[in-house]
């Protein structure tokens, strides 16, 4: 496990949150909260870092499909005394799929994410509230996750964070053992695990991308190390189709001076 | 004597607001009876400045700051960090000395980090000396970040006569283990401390803090004394001003136990630093 000291993360993630939102003139973030570890533990940094009372929790089910997990997040909502709101998405996703039936769950499940997607800004404005993404380093680097779905967000707290390291922030924060015992799912269709989606464990993903990524250590010389072949093929692979969710879309450069280009300010310019 | 290090949160391209804050700060430690105000590098501007750089710049000789700093400095010195235009469209990243009513010293940050996330080359001219400003508190050495982290220039600072190292810096917080630092801020507290034990000299660290762009500015500002024990340390990401007293006939003391600077040979190491050089020009 790639060991964090949770007391000095904890300490530089709740003074980001705070800069980060105010500077744009926010006091409120709003989070997607689906119940499990990721957002949960994302809720209780915003409560540190905003007071309760400037913590909005959305939990948007489809359907009776995670109801436990809407059960844990009104649970979590009300034990941390943040405002939450349960809005059922069923009915714009199924109005959508009646027009246009498929049997893709993929397709099911990104209209779901971008939906979710479309609730939180919409609350976002009503609210006066920032929202706060929860994907977290794993799922970035692997792709995993819909482009203008959940990786839409205003701040990202946990993006530079392996999953195995907001799992020993979840402890530190004292989350509940039923929470951090979840197996990790995006909750998109029935019975799904990411770690059945990827084909690997978190713990052997996360040691894997820490070498490649944070130590910058060669496929071949991890593979040379005793690391499975395939498991490490198969993440190099998926790091490498997945880098457009990471950049920002290519513009056609014309002028002198182009956005995304060479018109380079900070986004905290004068903030 | 007194010093005061002032570990603040500057905001990005605010010339005003930020020279609001190193008033206010100035304030406060003249009343303190303060002798010395450190400010971080870039104190005046930020640091994620890109093509913010050309309209935050300031002409040494021509600037209401610099007229407003120069009348405070007459009754406490005072460090800073700015954005030099020092010819024509030609930029630094600059620390000015202010004392008695005038800049009684300039550095020009001459090792730009030009890697990772790093882009100061792009943006900045380098500088071309590490002078000691000889002031009414004595003899100081100013570098500006990484210009501390290449071995040769406190040396350099150390031979021109420094008795005091200031270093003023924007180091982010980086590599986070589970240790009970950071580890880029371990790399400024080794080097501070040895520095000051080996050079016999007082080491005065001031780092930034807050948030660029997710961007986080690590603090942990410091000062060891040339004996190489530490007097004072800040927390780590929150903003914090304190004001130590260091005495400066440690400096004496130190050197009378530890003779660094007396058994110290410039010439030779200035002789044997050119053969080396130029047997390696010729390999």
């Amino acid at each position: 496990m790639i060991k964090i000291n949770c007391e000095l993360v904890k300490k530089i993630l709740v003074r980001f949150i705070r800069d980060e939102l105010q500077k744009f003139g926010f006091y409120r973030g709003i989070i997607g909260l689906s119940g499990g570890l990721d957002s949960t533990v994302c809720c209780y940094l915003a409560k540190e870092a905003l007071g309760k009372e400037n913590v909005v929790a959305l939990i948007l089910p489809y359907k009776d499909l995670n109801m436990k997990d809407v059960e844990d997040a009104k649970e979590i909502a009300e034990k941390l005394g943040i405002s939450y709101k349960i809005i059922d998405i069923s009915p714009m996703i199924d109005i959508y799929f009646e027009k246009y039936p498929t049997e893709n769950k993929i397709l099911i499940g990104n209209k779901m994410a971008r939906e979710r997607m479309a609730i939180l800004y919409d609350h976002s404005a009503r609210e006066n509230a920032l929202v706060i993404g929860t994907s977290n380093k794993s799922e970035l680097l692997l792709g995993y996750g819909t482009i203008h779905g959940d990786l839409a967000w205003a701040i990202s707290p946990f993006g530079d964070l392996y999953k195995t390291q907001i799992l020993q922030l979840a402890q530190y924060l004292g989350i509940p053992e039923k929470i951090i015992k979840k197996t990790p799912s995006a909750g998109l269709w029935q019975d799904q695990t990411d770690e059945g989606e990827i084909g690997i464990k978190y713990s052997e993903i996360d040691e894997i991308l820490y070498q490649l990524i944070d130590r910058r250590k060669s496929p071949q010389e991890l593979i040379s190390l005793g690391y499975g072949k395939e498991k490490v093929n198969r993440i190099v692979s998926l790091i490498r189709i997945s880098q457009f969710k990471r950049k920002m879309p290519p513009i056609a450069k014309i002028s002198l001076r182009t956005v995304g280009l060479d018109f380079l300010y900070s986004r905290d310019w004068y903030k | 004597m007194k010093v005061t290090v002032a570990q603040i949160a500057p905001r990005l391209g605010d010339l005003e607001k930020n020279f609001q804050i190193h008033k206010e700060i100035l304030e406060k430690a003249k009343k303190e009876k303060s002798d010395l105000v450190v400010f971080p590098e870039l104190s005046l501007t930020g640091y994620s400045l890109q093509d913010l750089v050309p309209e935050i710049a300031l002409s040494v000789d021509n600037n209401h700051y610099f007229s407003e700093f120069k009348k405070i400095s007459k009754d406490i010195s005072f460090i800073i960090g700015f954005v030099e235009e020092k010819e024509s469209g030609i930029f630094y990243n600059s620390a000015a000395f202010f004392s008695q009513g005038e800049i009684v010293h300039l550095h020009r940050k001459v090792f730009l980090p030009n890697y990772g996330i790093f882009e100061e080359a792009r943006f900045f001219a380098r500088g071309n000396n590490f002078e000691v400003a000889r002031s009414n508190i004595g003899k100081v050495g100013i570098l500006i970040c990484r210009d501390f982290l290449h071995f040769p220039t406190p040396y350099l600072l150390f031979v021109g006569g420094a008795e005091i190292i200031v270093v003023i810096s924007n180091s982010p917080v980086r590599g986070v283990s589970d240790n009970d630092y950071y580890e880029s801020a371990r790399l400024w507290e080794c080097q501070g401390e040895n520095v000051a034990r080996l050079l016999t000299s007082f080491v005065i660290y001031c780092n930034r803090v807050g948030f660029e762009e997710g961007l986080g500015f690590g603090g942990g500002s410091f000062i060891y004394n040339p004996f190489g024990k530490l007097l004072r340390k800040a927390s780590y990401i929150d903003e914090e001003v304190f004001t130590q007293e260091i005495d400066f006939n440690e400096t004496r003391s130190a050197r009378i136990v530890a003779t660094y600077k007396r058994d110290d040979n410039p010439h030779l190491i200035l002789r044997e630093l050119k053969r080396i050089v130029e047997r390696s020009k010729e390999e």
